[in-house]
C-alpha cells in the first residue's frame, strides 16, 4: 500500500476512526492490527522476516533484562558487604555474559539484512576475484526478494538491544506491544528509524482525538503530498532521462540532472517523512524529526547533521561514537601520535571513525560499488574539511574576508550544494565509472550554452513543469526561512480564521491534484527509500 | 576541578561561552567530533573511564552536568 494514494488516506481515516472509538486499554491492538495489515497489504510472504526479527529481538531483549533485573537486585541486596573491586568485577562479568546475547541478537539480524541485501553483490564480486585469480568454483546469483522496511527496522532492533545491554531501560515483556514497536505502520517503510525510549510509550499509552493534532497532521500529510507530487515526481522525469543515457548530455544538464536528483531525493524523502509524522500525528504519536533542511547547511558536515538525522544518530551512537572511544582506537591515536604528531594523531582514530561511518552509510543505501565511493566522497570532504580548518582559517585572515555576514553564508551553502549534488553523480549513475565520467564532462565542458538552446526542454518535462518547479522550489525556500527564523509554520496558520484555514486546505488538495506528477493510472511513483 | 574542566573546554572551543550555555548537546553546539575529543581529554586529566554507556545528553549539556558525571565516575573508581 503506497503512502500516495487513495487507499492509503481511505485507510488512515478508518483506522483512526476505530482507534479513537475503541476504549483506552485495547487503542494499541488496533495500532498493531492496522500496522499488521498494511505490511500485508505490501506483502504476505516476507511477514515472516519482520516477526523473526522481532521475536529474536524480544527474546534476546527480556535475557538482557533479565540479567539486568538480577544484577541490579544482587547490588542492592549485597550494598553494604561488596567493596568497590568486588562492584566492578561483578559488573564486568555480567557485560561478559551481556555481550554474547548483543552479539547473537545482531549477528542473526544483521545477518539476515546483510544476506538479504548484499549476498548476491558479495558473491558477484568473489566469483570475478576467483575467475581473475584462476580459481575455480562459482557462488550462484540467487533470486532474494527484500523484505518491505527491512533495513529500517533492523537498525532499529539493534538499539533496542544495545541500549539493553548499556542498561538505558527495561526490557518489553509483552510480545504483542514490542510487535507494535518494530511494525508500526506509518514509519516501517522508509523510517524514522525509532528509539524504543522515545516511541514505544506513546504506541502503548492510549491517545484522546484531539481536533489541533489532527488538523496539523493533515496539513503535514499534504505538504508531503505537494513535496512529492509537485517536486519529486516531476524533478525524476528530467533526472531519470539524462541519468539512463547520459552520453548525448553535456554540462550544466548533467549538473542540473545531479542537483535535480538531490533535490528530487530530498522532496521525495522528506515528502514521504512528512506524511509519515502527519499520520503519527493525527493518532498523538509524535516521531522522531528525519530532515532539518539540509539545504541550508554551511558544510558537508552539517548537511549530513540536518539529513536524514534518525541514520546519522543511529550511527554516531552505535557505530562512531563506540568505535572512536574503543580501547583499539585510543591504542591507535598513540601509536599515530608518535609518528604524525600531536594533531594528526589526536584526530586520526576519530576521522577513521567517521569514515567507517560514511562507509557504512553509503554502503546501507545499497549493494553496489558506488555507494561505497559515494561514502568515500562525503568522508573524504568532511575529513580534509576538518584537517585543512586552520589552514581556511589564515587564508580568510590574510585575505580579511568577513565570514560573519550575510553573502559569505549564502557563498557557504551554495558551495554545500554544489558538493554534495557532485556527490549525487555516484548514488544516482548507473556505475561508478559512468559516475566519474559525468562528473568529468561537467567540469571539463560545462557549456553554458545549454541554458539558451532549449537543451533543458528536450528531457522530457515542458516550460510549464519548470514553472512548478521553480514556483514550488521558492515556497520550499520561503517555508525554509521561516523555520530558520524559528517561526513555526503550522502554529501561525492554525491562529488564522477559519475561513482563511480552509481556504488554504482546499488550494492545496486542489494544487495536488492538478499540478501532481502523476503516472499511468494517476498513480504515483514509488518513494526511493521504500526500496531500501 | 571546575577550572580544570573549564581549561579543557575552552581550548576544545574557544568560542564557546561554556558557562553560559545550558544545552551544549541539545542544541548542538558541541558535535560528536567535540564529544569524542572531550572525553579522551577528561579520562586521561581525571584519570577516569567515561566509556559510550555514558555518551547521554543530559550528562554533557552543561559545566555542571559534566562535572558530576566526573565525580561519580571518580566515586565509582
Amino acid at each position: 500500500m503506497d503512502f500516495i494514494s487513495a487507499t492509503f488516506v481511505v485507510f488512515v481515516t478508518l483506522l483512526s476512526a476505530v482507534y479513537f472509538i475503541t476504549p483506552q486499554k485495547a487503542k494499541w491492538c488496533i495500532l498493531l492490527l492496522g500496522s499488521y495489515i498494511f505490511y500485508m497489504a505490501s506483502s504476505v510472504k516476507l511477514l515472516f522476516f519482520l516477526i523473526f526479527t522481532t521475536a529474536v529481538t524480544f527474546i534476546c531483549g527480556l535475557i538482557l533484562g533479565n540479567i539486568n533485573e538480577k544484577q541490579k537486585v544482587y547490588l542492592k541486596e549485597h550494598k553494604s558487604e561488596l567493596t568497590r573491586e568486588e562492584k566492578k568485577s561483578l559488573k564486568s562479568r555480567t557485560s561478559k555474559k551481556k555481550r554474547w546475547i548483543v552479539a547473537a541478537a545482531v549477528f542473526i539480524n544483521l545477518g539476515l539484512l546483510i544476506f538479504l541485501k548484499y549476498f548476491n553483490f558479495i558473491g558477484g564480486n568473489l566469483n570475478s576475484l576467483f575467475a581473475s585469480m584462476g580459481i575455480g568454483g562459482h557462488i550462484p546469483h540467487l533470486n532474494l526478494l527484500l523484505p518491505l522496511g527491512i533495513s529500517f527496522y533492523t537498525l532499529q532492533s539493534i538499539a533496542y538491544i544495545v541500549d539493553l545491554y548499556r542498561g538505558k531501560y527495561q526490557a518489553d515483556r509483552n510480545f504483542f506491544k514490542f510487535s507494535l514497536f518494530m511494525s508500526f505502520f506509518p514509519q516501517i517503510v522508509q523510517g524514522p528509524i525509532a528509539r524504543y525510549d522515545h516511541l514505544a510509550h506513546q504506541l502503548y499509552e492510549p491517545h484522546k482525538f484531539d481536533y489541533q493534532r489532527v488538523t496539523q497532521g493533515v496539513q503535514l500529510i499534504l505538504w508531503g503530498f505537494m513535496k512529492k507530487l509537485l517536486l519529486a515526481d516531476r524533478l525524476a522525469v528530467a533526472v531519470n532521462y539524462v541519468f539512463d543515457n547520459p552520453d548525448p548530455h553535456e554540462g550544466f544538464v548533467l549538473f542540473f540532472a545531479a542537483a535535480g536528483y538531490g533535490l528530487q531525493v530530498y522532496a521525495d524523502f522528506s515528502g514521504g517523512m512528512d506524511v509519515a509524522r502527519g499520520v503519527a500525528q493525527i493518532l498523538g504519536i509524535d516521531l522522531a524529526l528525519n530532515f532539518e533542511r539540509p539545504y541550508f547547511a554551511l558544510s558537508i558536515e552539517e548537511f549530513w547533521r540536518r539529513w536524514h538525522i534518525t541514520l546519522g544518530g543511529w550511527m554516531r551512537d552505535y557505530v562512531f561514537y563506540p568505535l572512536s572511544l574503543s580501547k583499539g582506537f585510543a591504542n591507535l591515536g598513540k601509536w599515530t601520535r608518535k609518528i604524525f604528531g600531536n594533531y594528526i594523531g589526536k584526530k586520526l582514530p576519530t576521522f577513521l571513525s567517521m569514515f567507517i561511518v560514511f562507509l557504512l552509510v553509503g554502503v546501507w543505501h545499497g549493494s553496489s560499488w558506488k555507494y561505497v565511493a559515494y561514502g568515500i566522497w562525503n568522508g573524504t570532504i568532511i575529513v580534509s574539511s576538518i584537517l585543512l580548518e586552520p589552514f581556511y582559517e589564515k587564508f580568510l585572515k590574510k585575505c580579511r574576508i568577513n565570514t560573519e555576514c550575510f553573502s559569505w553564508r549564502f557563498f557557504q551553502m551554495m558551495r554545500t550544494f554544489v558538493l554534495c549534488s557532485f556527490g549525487r553523480f555516484f548514488s544516482r549513475g548507473i556505475s561508478c565509472m559512468t559516475a566519474l565520467n559525468m562528473m568529468k564532462r561537467t567540469v571539463v565542458n560545462p557549456n553554458p550554452w545549454v541554458f539558451f538552446d532549449g537543451s533543458f526542454l528536450n528531457l522530457g518535462l515542458d516550460y510549464k513543469d519548470f514553472y512548478v518547479i521553480f514556483i514550488f522550489i521558492l515556497v520550499l525556500l520561503t517555508v525554509g526561512v521561516m523555520q530558520e527564523k524559528g517561526i513555526r509554520v503550522r502554529e501561525k496558520i492554525a491562529e488564522q480564521n477559519l475561513y482563511f484555514r480552509w481556504l488554504l486546505y482546499i488550494g492545496a488538495v486542489a494544487v495536488v491534484l492538478i499540478f501532481g506528477h502523476y503516472g499511468s493510472g494517476y498513480s504515483a511513483s514509488e518513494f526511493v527509500y521504500q526500496q531500501f | 576541578m571546575r577550572e580544570q574542566l573549564l581549561d579543557i573546554l575552552n581550548d576544545l572551543r574557544p568560542d564557546v561561552e561554556f558557562e553560559k550555555e545550558k544545552k551544549l548537546i541539545d542544541d548542538g553546539v558541541l558535535d560528536s567530533f567535540d564529544i569524542v575529543s572531550l572525553v579522551s581529554e577528561l579520562n586521561s586529566e581525571f584519570d577516569v573511564e567515561i566509556n559510550v554507556m555514558d555518551l547521554e545528553p543530559e550528562n554533557f549539556n552543561t559545566v555542571e552536568a559534566m562535572l558530576e558525571l566526573i565525580v561519580k565516575m571518580q566515586e565509582e573508581g
